[in-house]
C-alpha cells in the first residue's frame, strides 16, 4: 500500500514538474541559455543576419556589450514594435530601408538622439532631421546582368526592363521587399503614377515565375544563366563576385542619361526605440556604428557605400563620383509608401 | 437540480469551456476583421489576387491527390497482396517520407532539379547540352514535393483497409469467374474507397495548409500569401480575407475526411474474417516491384537523407556545429515541449469531459479544440497576434503567445490520441473506485491517469515533434533569441546555402524517426 502511495506522489511531483514547465513558458525570458553579466542590448533587425551579424560581433569586442538579434522582415518588426508599445524587449531597430525608419519615427516608435559623433560622420540628408533614425550604409538599386547574354547599352533605364524583348529574363524581388517599394516610390515620384503603372505591369509580365524573396537568389539565377537581368541592391552582385570572382555578372548602374532620373539610392540605417532601458548602451552601438572603424565594416564586409565620407568605399565597387542618385529624398519614401502599395496591388505583383 | 448546478460549475467544464474560448476566439477575430474590412480591399483582392491564389491552391491540391492516390494505393496493394523478398522491409520504409518535413524535401529538390543542378546535368548528357528540365520553382515542382511527402498518408489508411478486408469478397468474385484485374477494379477497390477518400483528403489538407515548400519553391498558394501579407504590409486586413478563405477551403476538406474516415468504419466484415493469400510473384516480379518501390522511397526518403548527410559533412556546414548551433537545438526543444505540455493539459479536461459527460456542451468544445486544423500556421499566427494585441497586449511578443499557437494549431493531433485512451477505458473502473471509498481526486490520480498514460505519451511526443517541425507561425511570433532548427533551415535554405542549412535539417529529420515508429503503431493520422 505504501509502495502504491509513494508512486502516485512521484507520479504527482512528474505531473507537477511538467505543470511547471508549462508555465515557465509564461515568463519570457527564462530560457535565455546564457546570459552575459552586462545588460545585453535588444535589436530588431530587418537586415540578413549575414551581412549585419559580423559588425554587431565586432561591437561585442570592443565594448564587452552582448546583443540579442531578432533577424526578420523589415515591416513586420514595424508592425511588431507597434503592437508591443512600451513593452517592447527592444533597444534599437535596424533595417534595410530609410522608408520604413521614416514610418517609424512618425509612429512615435523612436528616441530622437543629440549625438555630435552623428552629426559629424553622416551627412543630413542620410538621417532624419531629429536624427530619431540614422542611416549607415548607402545602397543603389541597380541592374545585374549576365555578361554572356546582355550587352551593357541595351539597357539604359530601368524602365527599359518592362520592354516586351526581356520577356522570361528578367529577376525581380517579390512585392514585400522593402528595396522594391522604395524603389517604385522613387520611380512614381518622377515619373507619375501612369507611367509607373505601365513598368510594373510590363515588369510582372516580363518576370513571369522569377520572382524572389531573396536579393542573392535573383544575383545567383544571373550568374547561372537561368535569366539575363535582375534587379537587385548593388552589393549583392559584389558580395557574389567575392566569393566567385569568375561568375558572369556585372552591375549596371541605369538611368544616368541625359535627363535620366538617375540611380535610385536607399540606406540601411538604425534607430533607438522610444522608452528603451539601455539608453547610453544603445547610444554606444549608434556611435560605432557611424564611426569610421564601423562603416569601414559596412564598407569591406557588406560592400556597401559608407556614409561617412572619410571611409573609402570597396575598390571593386563603381566610383560614388562617377553615376547621379535620383533626387528623391529619403525621408519623403514614408508618406510614398501607401500609395505605392496600393498601386503594386493594383497591378497585382507578387 | 443540485446535480445540474454541479455540473454547470464543475471547475473542469469551466476549463474546458475557457479552453474552447480561447481557441475559438482567434478564429473569431480573423473572421471579423475580415469581414468588417472595407468592400474596396476586397474588391481589389477579388480582381487582382485572389482568383490566382486560389487556382494555385486547388490546382496543387488536386494534381498532389492524383498523384498520391496512385502511389499510395498501389504501393499498399503490392505490400499487402504480393509476396517477394523484402516485402516487410519495404512495409515499414514507405512510412519514412513523413519524417521529411516539407520544406526540407522542397530545399532538397530545389537543389537537385534547379537550373544547372546535378539532375539537370545528367539530363544535359543525354539530350544535348542546351536541353533543359522542368524547374523545381513550378507547379510541378510544387506537385513532385508535396506527392512524395504526403502519399504515406494514402499509404497508410489503403493498407490498413486491405488487411482488414475480407477476403472472402474477392474469393467469390473470383470463384464467379472474374478476372483477377477485374476483382481488383470491381471489387477491392470500391471497397477501399470510404479509406482511400479520407487519406486523400487529409493529404489536400496537408497540401493547402503547407508554407515550408511553397515558400521555398516560390508558388503562390493562400497559405504562403498570408504570411506574406503579414510580413510585408503593415495592416493585416488583407491577410484576413485571404486567412478567412482558406479556413473556408481547408474547412471543406476536413469535413470531407471526415465523413468519409466515419463510413469506412461501417464494412466491418461479418461472419469469418481470412486474411488475404499474399500472391508469389518470380524474380522478374520481383525486380519489377523493388524497382518501383526503391524509386518512390529513394526520392523521398533516402536520396534526400544522404545529400543531407553528405552536406551535413562539408567544412562549411562543421563551422555552424558550435554553441549558437546547441542554442537552436535547445530553443526547438523547449519550445516543443512546452507546447506539448501545454497541448496535453489542456487537451485532457476536453477529451474527457467529452467522453464521461456527453452533454452537447461538453461535446461542443471538443469539436471547437479541433479548429487548429483548419488554421494553417500563418493563420494561426495571425489569429493570436489579432486576439493578444486586443485583449492581452502584455504577452505581446512573449513565448507564451507562440506556445499559444502551437498549442492551438497542434491540440488536433493531441486530442486524436487522447480521444481513444480515454474511450477505451471502461468508467465502470472509476465508478469501482469510488465505491470502495476513493475520493474524485484520488481516483484520477490512482485509476484514470494510470489507465490513459500511454495515450498520454503518445499525445505528447505527436504535439512535441509537430511543434519542433514548425515554421511559419515560429517565424511570424519568436521572441528575441528563440529561433530554433526549422528556423535556422528555412532562413539558410531560402538563400541556397545548401550546406549550411544541413545540419539541422538532417537533426529534425533524425528526431522524428523513433517519433515516426511511435505514430504508425498508434494514430499516424495526426502527422
Amino acid at each position: 500500500m505504501s509502495c502504491i502511495h509513494s508512486l502516485s506522489v512521484s507520479r504527482k511531483t512528474v505531473f507537477a514538474g511538467l505543470l511547471l514547465l508549462f508555465a515557465t513558458g509564461f515568463v519570457p525570458g527564462v530560457f535565455v541559455s546564457s546570459a552575459p553579466a552586462a545588460d545585453p542590448l535588444t535589436i530588431y533587425s530587418g537586415r540578413s543576419e549575414r551581412l549585419i551579424k559580423p559588425v554587431l560581433d565586432a561591437f561585442t569586442v570592443n565594448t564587452g556589450i552582448h546583443i540579442e538579434l531578432l533577424s526578420s522582415g523589415t515591416t513586420e518588426l514595424v508592425n511588431r514594435l507597434k503592437a508591443e508599445g512600451d513593452r517592447t524587449p527592444a533597444d534599437l531597430l535596424i533595417t534595410n530601408d530609410a522608408g520604413s525608419l521614416e514610418l517609424a519615427r512618425a509612429a512615435g516608435l523612436l528616441h530622437p538622439l543629440n549625438m555630435r559623433e552623428v552629426e559629424r560622420a553622416i551627412p543630413a540628408q542620410f538621417r532624419a532631421r531629429d536624427n530619431a533614425w540614422v542611416g549607415l550604409s548607402g545602397r543603389f538599386w541597380i541592374v545585374v546582368y549576365n555578361t554572356t547574354m546582355v550587352k551593357p547599352d541595351q539597357v539604359k533605364s530601368l524602365l527599359d526592363l518592362a520592354d516586351p524583348q526581356w520577356k522570361d529574363k528578367i529577376a525581380i524581388p517579390n512585392s514585400g521587399s522593402e528595396y522594391l517599394q522604395a524603389g517604385v516610390s522613387v520611380i512614381r515620384a518622377t515619373h507619375g503614377d501612369e507611367k509607373t503603372r505601365h513598368f510594373l505591369q510590363g515588369l510582372k509580365t516580363n518576370a513571369g515565375s522569377q520572382v524572389y524573396q531573396k536579393s542573392s537568389q535573383i544575383v545567383d539565377a544571373v550568374a547561372k544563366g537561368q535569366v539575363a537581368l535582375g534587379i537587385v541592391n548593388h552589393y549583392y552582385v559584389y558580395r557574389h563576385l567575392a566569393a566567385q570572382p569568375t561568375a558572369p555578372i556585372a552591375v549596371l548602374i541605369p538611368d544616368q542619361h541625359e535627363g535620366g532620373m538617375g540611380a535610385i539610392m536607399n540606406v540601411a540605417g538604425v534607430g533607438v526605440i522610444k522608452g528603451t532601458k539601455h539608453l547610453e548602451s544603445a547610444k554606444l552601438l549608434v556611435e560605432f556604428l557611424v564611426a569610421q572603424a564601423g562603416q569601414k565594416l559596412f564598407a569591406d564586409l557588406d560592400k556597401e557605400y559608407p556614409l561617412h565620407q572619410d571611409v573609402k568605399t570597396d575598390p571593386a565597387l563603381v566610383e560614388r563620383k562617377s553615376f547621379r542618385a535620383a533626387l528623391v529624398p529619403l525621408s519623403k519614401l514614408a508618406e510614398l509608401r501607401e500609395p505605392t502599395l496600393a498601386l503594386i496591388e493594383q497591378v497585382g505583383l507578387r | 437540480m443540485s446535480t445540474l448546478r454541479h455540473q454547470l460549475i464543475s471547475p473542469l467544464q469551466l476549463v474546458a469551456m475557457a479552453t474552447a474560448g480561447i481557441i475559438l476566439l482567434p478564429l473569431g477575430y480573423v473572421t471579423t476583421q475580415a469581414l468588417s474590412a472595407d468592400p474596396a480591399v476586397w474588391s481589389r483582392l477579388w480582381a487582382t489576387r485572389i482568383p490566382e491564389l486560389l487556382f494555385n491552391t486547388v490546382s496543387l491540391a488536386a494534381s498532389v491527390a492524383v498523384i498520391t492516390l496512385v502511389l499510395g494505393v498501389s504501393t499498399a496493394w503490392l505490400v499487402t497482396r504480393v509476396e517477394f523478398p523484402g516485402r516487410r522491409l519495404w512495409e515499414g520504409a514507405l512510412v519514412l517520407p513523413l519524417a521529411m518535413p516539407t520544406y526540407v524535401l522542397a530545399y532538397v529538390y530545389s537543389y537537385l532539379l534547379g537550373f544547372g543542378g546535378p539532375v539537370e546535368h545528367v539530363w544535359q548528357l543525354v539530350a544535348g547540352p542546351e536541353a533543359r528540365i522542368f524547374s523545381p520553382h513550378s507547379y510541378w515542382g510544387a506537385t513532385l514535393v508535396m506527392a512524395l511527402d504526403t502519399f504515406p498518408f494514402v499509404y497508410l489508411l489503403s493498407r490498413s483497409a486491405l488487411l482488414s478486408m475480407n477476403v472472402s469478397f474477392e474469393e467469390v468474385a473470383r470463384a464467379s469467374g472474374a478476372s483477377r484485374s477485374s476483382t481488383l477494379w470491381r471489387v477491392t477497390l470500391p471497397l477501399m474507397r470510404p479509406s482511400i477518400a479520407a487519406g486523400v483528403a487529409l493529404v489536400i489538407l496537408y497540401v493547402v495548409s503547407d508554407f515550408g515548400a511553397v515558400s521555398l519553391l516560390r508558388y503562390q498558394t493562400l497559405t504562403y500569401a498570408v504570411f506574406q501579407q503579414m510580413t510585408g504590409r503593415s495592416d493585416n486586413t488583407a491577410a484576413s480575407i485571404l486567412s478567412l478563405l482558406l479556413v473556408g477551403l481547408a474547412l471543406i476538406f476536413l469535413i470531407t475526411e471526415r465523413w468519409f474516415r466515419q463510413r469506412s468504419r461501417f464494412y466491418q466484415t461479418t461472419g469469418r474474417y481470412r486474411a488475404p493469400q499474399r500472391h508469389q510473384y518470380g524474380w522478374l516480379g520481383t525486380v519489377v516491384v523493388t524497382g518501383y518501390l526503391g524509386l518512390i522511397v529513394g526520392a523521398a526518403f533516402a536520396l534526400p537523407t544522404s545529400l543531407l548527410i553528405q552536406w551535413s559533412l562539408s567544412p562549411e556546414a562543421q563551422a555552424t556545429l558550435d554553441s549558437r548551433f546547441f542554442g537552436f537545438v535547445w530553443n526547438s526543444g523547449i519550445l516543443a515541449a512546452c507546447a506539448a505540455t501545454g497541448g496535453v493539459v489542456i487537451g485532457l479536461p476536453l477529451a474527457y469531459l467529452a467522453s464521461r459527460r456527453p452533454t452537447l456542451l461538453n461535446l461542443g468544445c471538443l469539436q471547437a479544440a479541433y479548429a487548429g486544423y483548419v488554421l494553417p500556421g500563418p493563420v494561426a499566427a495571425l489569429a493570436v497576434l489579432v486576439l493578444f494585441a486586443k485583449l492581452a497586449p502584455v504577452f505581446y511578443g512573449s513565448v507564451l503567445i507562440l506556445i499559444v499557437a502551437y498549442v492551438i494549431h497542434f491540440l488536433p493531433a493531441g486530442l486524436q490520441s487522447l480521444e481513444p485512451a480515454l474511450q477505451h477505458m471502461s468508467p465502470n473502473l472509476e465508478e469501482v473506485a469510488h465505491t470502495l471509498g476513493l475520493g474524485i481526486r484520488d481516483t484520477w490520480w490512482r485509476v484514470t491517469l494510470p489507465l490513459v498514460r500511454n495515450g498520454f505519451v503518445v499525445a505528447w511526443v505527436l504535439i512535441f515533434l509537430q511543434t519542433m517541425k514548425e515554421l511559419p507561425a515560429t517565424l511570424l511570433l519568436r521572441p528575441v533569441g528563440f529561433d530554433t532548427l526549422a528556423i535556422r533551415v528555412w532562413m539558410e535554405a531560402s538563400e541556397e546555402y545548401y550546406q549550411l542549412a544541413a545540419p539541422s535539417a538532417l537533426l529534425i529529420v533524425l528526431l522524428s524517426l523513433p517519433a515516426l515508429a511511435l505514430l504508425v503503431s498508434k494514430d499516424w493520422r495526426a502527422a
